[in-house]
């Protein structure tokens, strides 16, 4: 009697060699430039995003009354970029004529080190971005005038040299936290944007040292 | 990919991927370049499995994907996915069973979406659970599935080239 299509199937494939899983060549030479190229492509992006931004928050701050908080934003991407941009020279350095586990220890060697030059930079800059917010929202127009106001009223604000030294202690508070976990909030920044990488980056290259060993 | 991925996770659903690779491919080099992509996409995209479906599901529809654009990228000439394949090169490959290689020819006569529903089909899938993965409806799937099974049939029997 003629097999059906569904018998042929069934019992073709009870074979013992009809499903053999091939050998999995060069895999991880693909894994690991898919990785890198990922991130390369993503690093680009934020660079692209922060120079772009500089510009947006420029001129938006000009719009809206607190071009100070713009300039201040402005300078600071645009060094954080200069400095990115540097260490991105570095990333584009690194031979890709070797095997996948040297690529992967050169990348995730600059990985380390631009994540520490960063590290350390954001130490300065996020403490730095809020004093120009608080610069730039006290030097507006409305909050300059609500001040004005305030101060026509007697007793109402303890002034040292036309500045109100209570309302700074928040203010240096803020700061001086931001600056001492600066670190980790750009760590926390970080994870969020290229965790993925990260994490897959790990995988690879202990999976690679572990079939070394 | 992790070793344990690949042994837990990969390895025993291989035959879905074999079964699949094999019926769009001609050769034992594309099949295993075929194969070795399929791994790497399920590798990849492992984390985009919100477990919605089964997960063998998911390596149906990711193993159907990578052979459609592999076999796209690979093609000399634009074809829709709809249409006839061009003649098809000769696959030197041969099964143990002689039927199963028979059927194989057959299959790869079909269109690269028939080729889909009929794996589907022969892997005793749902009509349901094979809309889902081509992303269709459901409603054609049977009307679908036995137009092929002719189609099959007939090639089967020497009536269609």
């Amino acid at each position: 009697m003629e097999k059906s299509i569904e018998t042929i199937w069934k019992e073709g494939f009870l074979e013992s060699d009809a499903l053999v899983a091939p050998k999995l060549n060069d895999l991880y030479n693909q894994k690991s430039k898919h990785i890198i190229d990922k991130f390369k492509r993503m690093f680009r992006i934020n660079l692209n995003a922060l120079f772009i931004g500089s510009f947006v928050i420029l001129i938006a701050s000009g719009v809206v009354g607190i071009p100070v908080m713009g300039i201040g934003y402005f300078f600071i991407l645009n060094a954080i970029l200069l400095v990115n941009r540097k260490l991105m020279k570095g990333l584009f350095k690194i031979d890709k004529n070797v095997n996948s586990y040297q690529y992967l220890k050169s990348f995730d060697n600059w990985m380390k080190e631009q994540l520490a030059v960063n590290r350390k930079l954001a130490r300065y800059y996020y403490p730095l971005f809020f004093l120009f917010m608080v610069l730039g929202f006290w030097f507006s127009q409305d909050i300059q005038e609500t001040f004005k106001g305030i101060l026509e009223r007697p007793n109402q604000i303890y002034l040292i040299n036309n500045i109100p030294v209570l309302w700074t202690i928040p203010v240096v508070i803020i700061t001086g936290l931001l600056a001492y976990f600066g670190d980790r909030i750009y760590n926390f920044d970080v994870s969020l944007i290229y965790g993925q990488v990260f994490r897959k980056l790990d995988e690879l290259i202990a999976d690679i040292e572990e079939l070394r060993a | 990919m992790s070793n344990d991925f690949y042994t837990s996770s990969i390895l025993p659903y291989a035959a879905i991927i074999i079964k699949i690779c094999r019926a769009y491919t001609n050769t034992q080099e594309d099949f295993e370049d075929y194969y070795q992509e399929v791994c790497l996409q399920i590798w990849r995209s492992n984390e985009n499995f919100r477990g919605q479906s089964e997960w063998s599901t998911w390596i149906y529809r990711l193993s159907l994907n990578v052979c459609l654009t592999l076999l796209k990228k690979n093609s000399k000439h634009h074809v829709t996915s709809d249409q006839l394949p061009d003649v098809a090169a000769e696959d030197n490959r041969t099964f143990d069973d002689e039927s199963l290689n028979h059927l194989y020819t057959a299959i790869k006569q079909l269109s690269e979406i028939d080729r889909a529903v009929v794996l589907l089909y022969l892997e005793e899938k749902s009509y349901q659970e094979i809309a889902e993965i081509i992303g269709t409806n459901p409603n054609n799937i049977g009307v679908r599935v036995k137009r092929i099974k002719e189609r099959l049939k007939k090639i089967l029997d020497g009536k269609v080239n």
